[in-house]
């Protein structure tokens, strides 16, 4: 049986989702639109084991987190760990406002080590619940639950240490504050 | 024109602690909140051409046989 009109046009409409995800993943559109299309390729593959009437889009962040994830292993694992993040990257620089603007938080969740970022993307972002989330990481609800609750306290931690002035001012900020200081 | 140094600090949405059920990342959350405007950014975003042609190209080669 052909692959159905209809499979197409879900997927279809899942792409904003997909890509939105990948480059959560990637932190890098090129990249991230590379593995939407690897993932598109695979699901019509894997079509026959998609059981209709079960969420298409779980299903395909599924494919596309383990194609993103198999890639990484065999381009030599440039895996992120959590630490030596904070060290490899710019600190955020403070926003002049009280709240957040939204690049310094895209900085931020950039220094999150993966598995904590897929997870509070899934949660907080993509819409999916817990459980959800958990098969499509493939591991346990509670282990989701962890992760989620480390992004947030670390982003926390990363959005306030960089709204502080004590740690460690590196050039780029100290300029920054020094100028809106005139 | 210079009015950069006046911070307009707003406190409401940081200090949130729900100590019964968490919606940790709910709309009362800075973090919530922000992670919702990066993705909804990511999501508004154009889709190339190149996955709409992807798919259809997909479906034209498809084998006519497939089991079951």
């Amino acid at each position: 049986m052909a692959v159905s009109a209809v499979f197409k046009t879900d997927m279809l409409a899942t792409i904003p989702s997909l890509r939105a995800f990948a480059v959560s993943l990637t932190q890098n559109v090129d990249k991230a639109d590379d593995l939407v299309q690897e993932t598109l390729v695979k699901a019509w593959d894997k079509h026959a084991s998609f059981q209709p009437g079960t969420n298409l889009k779980a299903w395909l962040f599924t494919i596309l987190r383990n194609e993103f994830y198999s890639q990484m292993r065999k381009r030599g694992r440039e895996v992120q760990d959590s630490d030596g993040i904070m060290t490899a990257r710019l600190a955020v620089h403070p926003s002049q406002h009280g709240l957040l603007d939204l690049e310094d938080f895209r900085g931020a969740l950039e220094k999150l080590p993966e598995d904590q970022r897929e997870a509070i993307i899934l949660i907080g972002a993509s819409g999916f619940s817990y459980e959800e989330a958990a098969e499509i990481c493939n591991c346990a609800v509670g282990t989701i639950k962890s992760r989620v609750s480390r992004a947030r306290t670390r982003l926390q931690d990363i959005l306030k240490i960089s709204g502080e002035a004590d740690y460690g001012p590196d050039a780029i900020s100290a300029q920054v504050m020094g100028s809106t200081a005139a | 024109m210079f009015q950069m140094t006046k911070k307009t600090i707003e406190h409401g949405a940081t200090g949130q602690r729900a100590n019964g059920v968490p919606d940790p990342l709910g709309a009362n959350s800075e973090i919530g909140r922000k992670l919702k405007q990066y993705y909804d950014e990511l999501i508004s975003d154009d889709v190339p051409d190149r996955f709409a042609q992807l798919l259809s190209q997909l479906e034209r080669s498809e084998p006519a046989q497939k089991k079951d």
